[in-house]
């Protein structure tokens, strides 16, 4: 067995983690929803956000906050929704504060339709939050300079998307994934954001992406909790199918069947010749 | 006087400090918040000034993505 098959684990600005699905925490119908699937999930991360108490509302995120301390699951806070680094850092900077935790997963928005990532704020905002000490998890494109220059500026995981934020198209551009991981074999790559199924999952991890992170594909499908459970062993499958090296695509046919031995076939290896 | 907190107005609290704003709102717990659009740490909320006009945002945790 090889070493990378005894000691398989996600490593994030090293912690290390058995799961490789984070799952995100909204847009569930219920609490409770979310917590069962969680459970069926198991992922290595939740992510999670931070706003301003809703006018009316006793609960100002308090039953949310329970829920999460009890997962006892690692915490990422993202940035959704900034359309500026200076908005991106400051938010990180409260969500510091509040999760109690360097990691953030870094979002600034370019375009309010698509929600792509802003490329220049982006590698900005990630240069000045690896300054302020964060563990930046920054969700990007699969453009090659661009995930060169967060890198350049710090980010040890980069968080490229397969499509648009809750679309579930899965990887819409699976050429420049690929190549993107070929080029970037030593650092933790995460899909983020487009996935739809698991088949999509499982493809992405068949490719060598280290994790997926899910949301929106969980929680409003129909059954969420069965539909955790999916991913988390596509996951699985996909990472154990990376692991144990996939076959060669072939150009032609290749018998699986031996045809040494095969009954009434002509033997071209005996001399025509012999028949009188 | 007021202050506007969250996108509502507040009357401005005496002494004019972000400590004695966030005394009279009691918000719950885990909280932070930002100062005309600066985040201010727990630790500097006695020291930041407030005045009127000042826009004070307290956000909790939400789920997220």
């Amino acid at each position: 067995m090889k070493e990378r098959q005894i000691d398989d684990q996600l490593v994030i600005y090293g912690r290390r983690f058995s799961s490789r699905l984070l799952l995100g925490t909204a847009r569930y119908e219920s609490p409770s929803l979310l917590d069962d699937a969680i459970r069926a999930a198991d992922p290595a991360m939740l992510t999670v956000s931070l706003r301003r108490q809703v006018a009316g509302s006793a609960d100002s995120g308090q039953s949310f906050w329970n829920l999460l301390r009890e997962t006892k699951r690692t915490i990422l806070p993202n940035t959704a929704g900034c359309l500026s680094p200076h908005e991106a850092i400051k938010t990180a900077c409260m969500a510091r504060e509040l999760f109690q935790t360097d990691l953030i997963k870094l979002e600034v928005i370019g375009d309010e339709v698509s929600l792509q990532p802003d490329p220049f704020g982006l590698v900005e905002a990630a240069n000045q939050l690896v300054r302020l000490g964060f563990q930046v998890l920054p969700y990007c494109t699969e453009d090659w300079i661009l995930c060169r220059r967060l890198m350049d500026v710090g980010c040890q995981v980069l968080m490229p998307w397969a499509a648009p934020i809750g679309t579930g198209q899965g990887p819409r551009n699976p050429r420049a994934l690929r190549e993107l991981r070929e080029r970037v074999p030593n650092i933790p790559l995460i899909i983020d954001a487009g996935i739809g199924l698991p088949s999509h999952a499982c493809q992405v991890m068949e490719w060598g992406f280290d994790g997926v992170l899910l949301n929106t594909a969980v929680s409003r499908a129909d059954d969420p909790v069965r539909m955790a459970g999916a991913f988390a062993s596509a996951i699985k499958a996909g990472r154990s199918a990376f692991l144990a090296g996939p076959m060669i695509v072939q150009e032609t046919a290749v018998s699986s069947t031996p045809e040494i031995g095969r009954p009434f076939a002509t033997d071209f290896s005996t001399p025509l010749a012999t028949a009188t | 006087m007021f202050v506007i907190v969250n996108g509502v107005t507040r009357p401005l609290p005496e002494p004019r400090t972000l400590t004695a704003l966030l005394i009279s709102l009691s918000p719950k717990t885990p909280f932070a918040v930002a100062h005309n659009e600066e985040f201010v740490s727990r630790g500097d909320y006695a020291a930041c000034r407030i005045s009127p006009g000042d826009r004070i945002d307290i956000v909790h945790p939400t789920a997220g993505g």
